[in-house]
């Protein structure tokens, strides 16, 4: 039942990026994109309240269930700031990235079949899984408006001010302004759940956790910057996309 | 009953024909009243704007009405008979065709421009509150209306800006959004900077500041439009804190260059700057575009951008066409056949 949820959620969003693309292309703006991610988001919470429940626990348990939350946590930033900021667009923006996390935990061996419950909880342990995945929806929302002001950048820089998509592109400024803002939520919510990674019982320093340390202070670093000394709209733009990607790597490898 | 239609527009008459004939918007309602005080005239409604003034009546013969109305409008205004050409007389169908093109912006000087219904719609409004129309003319308004929304909804007929003050307030607000935050400077108080500024500010720009090697004419520009005048050496300033320049001064060479841009760029923290340069030699280095955070367009490629916008909107021509022939039929108006 939970991997019917997974795939419903994944064939919803894959309908409203699609969907989102064609209104795009054709110049106009889909305002049923934000219809089938709520429909998305409630399957993937179908999906993740029947795996708590198996678990007895929040479901981060394995690489499936990782990948799962992520995606839920990305829509669920994006249903939240979305409003703000032309809805459809961010959507369809947001929807391929959905699938493609939602796709990843549907691999053969990604999800546990029948997961088992989990023998010994610790809060401080749940508390670092859960707001670390929530930063990293957060983050991947930044990334996403990182990738919408490069567009867009390029298109005015280039003079190319044609197609459906330019038309439909939130201001550069609302984008840049969104983009901080998805950051310094992603970052104290990382924050939090790195403090807490480092209270959770452990035996010693893992890479795991010096990895997430250094993404933190990455992501510190990035807006600090932009806040005190200021930077270009496409280095700050890149950053965020370039540090999103990289920390995703670390953490496959990891 | 027959419907017609006797107008003249910025096509058939100079603006020194179409003033004799303009109607105020405060007298368009008591100017379609006295036309139904004309024998044989049923209905009456006055539009009249900058660019047209036309008569719409329903009258049980068409021709005889158009005839009086002529010779009313020649005695009223003590022209002579040459005034006669400069009018179009339209009628049944052609009438109530001309009046939907019209709504829809298709007459108009500036293809597809709004403004024109906001105007139709006043005048109808005036006459129906004197009394003038009745059962044909406000069926034919109602209509007229309601097929301008459609053209404008289902066509791209009013997408895209034709003007380069249009095109280039339209950039500002794609970069900036809403300009109630931007500043803008102005380098040479020409027409052109003029108006554009102008643009911005009525779009809500917080603040302009205004530079010309005549300081007194800088004073002057910047008295008229609500900002502040800048000495032409203290340019560079003021660069440090506005969003928007526009320049059109006319030196022979270049104003502004990279490494002027360049000396403020920390001080702005990398705050996007869009450069406007509508002048001829143009003012600014093409090597300032090449920094990060500027946005830099030039007079050839804003006038280039307004003339795809007409060139987009005169292809919509023949399906808003297409749209009015269609909503006509299903109107099946008496008085149009």
């Amino acid at each position: 039942m939970d991997r019917w949820m997974l795939i419903a959620a994944t064939l919803l969003a894959s309908i409203g990026a699609v969907w989102g693309i064609i209104s795009v292309h054709r110049g106009t703006r889909s305002p049923w994109t934000v219809v089938w991610m709520v429909a998305t988001f409630f399957c993937q919470l179908g999906f993740l309240s029947i795996r708590g429940d198996h678990r007895g626990a929040c479901p981060l348990t394995d690489p499936g269930e990782i990948r799962a939350f992520l995606a839920w946590s990305l829509t669920l930033f994006y249903l939240l700031t979305g409003p703000a900021y032309r809805i459809s667009l961010l959507g369809v923006f947001t929807a391929p990235l959905v699938v493609l996390f939602q796709t990843l935990a549907l691999l053969p061996g990604a999800l546990t079949a029948n997961p088992a419950r989990v023998a010994a909880t610790n809060a401080w342990g749940e508390t670092h899984s859960a707001t670390s995945v929530l930063a990293y929806g957060a983050l991947a929302l930044a990334a996403v408006a990182g990738v919408m002001f490069l567009v867009l950048d390029r298109q005015l820089k280039e003079h190319h001010l044609k197609s459906g998509l330019f038309r439909n592109l939130p201001p550069v400024r609302e984008l840049l302004t969104s983009l901080e803002r998805l950051l310094w939520i992603g970052t104290l919510l990382l924050t939090i759940g790195t403090v807490a990674g480092f209270m959770m019982p452990r035996a010693g320093f893992s890479s795991h956790l010096i990895a997430a340390l250094v993404v933190w202070i990455a992501y510190l670093v990035l807006i600090g910057i932009k806040r005190i000394r200021g930077m270009t709209g496409r280095r700050f733009a890149l950053s965020a996309v370039a540090l999103f990607i990289l920390s995703l790597m670390v953490f496959a490898f990891v | 009953m027959e419907l017609l239609c006797l107008g003249l527009n910025h096509r058939t008459a100079p603006v020194e024909v179409r003033e004799r004939f303009a109607v105020g918007t405060a007298k368009l309602g008591e100017a379609a009243s006295g036309l139904t005080a004309l024998a044989d005239v049923s209905e009456a409604v006055v539009v009249s704007t900058c660019n047209r003034t036309e008569f719409y009546l329903a009258a049980p013969n068409a021709r005889e009405a158009l005839e009086r109305l002529e010779i009313r409008l020649a005695e009223r205004e003590n022209l002579d008979s040459s005034v006669h050409d400069h009018f179009y007389r339209l009628e049944k169908n052609e009438a109530a065709r001309h009046l939907c093109q019209v709504v829809s912006g298709l007459d108009s000087m500036v293809l597809g421009e709004t403004e024109i219904f906001g105007q139709v719609k006043q005048s109808y409004k005036a006459a129906h509150a004197e009394g003038a129309t009745g059962g044909i003319l406000n069926r034919l308004f109602q209509k007229a209306f309601s097929v301008g929304k459609k053209v404008r909804t289902e066509t791209s007929i009013q997408e895209g800006s034709t003007s380069i003050g249009n095109v280039a307030v339209d950039l500002a607000e794609k970069i900036f959004g809403h300009l109630k935050d931007s500043e803008v400077m102005i380098l040479g108080a020409g027409e052109m900077s003029r108006i554009t500024a102008q643009s911005l500010v009525s779009r809500g720009a917080r603040s302009i500041f205004v530079t010309n090697r005549s300081y007194d004419r800088a004073v002057e520009l910047a008295n008229d439009m609500g900002g502040s005048a800048v000495k032409f050496d203290e340019w560079q300033s003021v660069l440090e804190r506005v969003d928007v320049v526009i320049s059109s001064t006319g030196a022979p060479h270049s104003i502004i260059h990279r490494s002027d841009v360049e000396k403020v760029r920390r001080a702005r923290k990398f705050r996007p700057l869009f450069f406007i340069d509508i002048a001829v030699p143009r003012d600014i280095d093409p090597a300032v575009g090449e920094i990060e955070e500027v946005y830099l367009y030039d007079i050839d490629t804003l006038e280039q951008l307004a003339e795809e916008a007409r060139t987009r909107r005169q292809r919509q021509i023949e399906d808003c066409e297409r749209i009015i022939d269609s909503e006509l039929l299903k109107l099946n108006l008496p008085g149009t056949r």
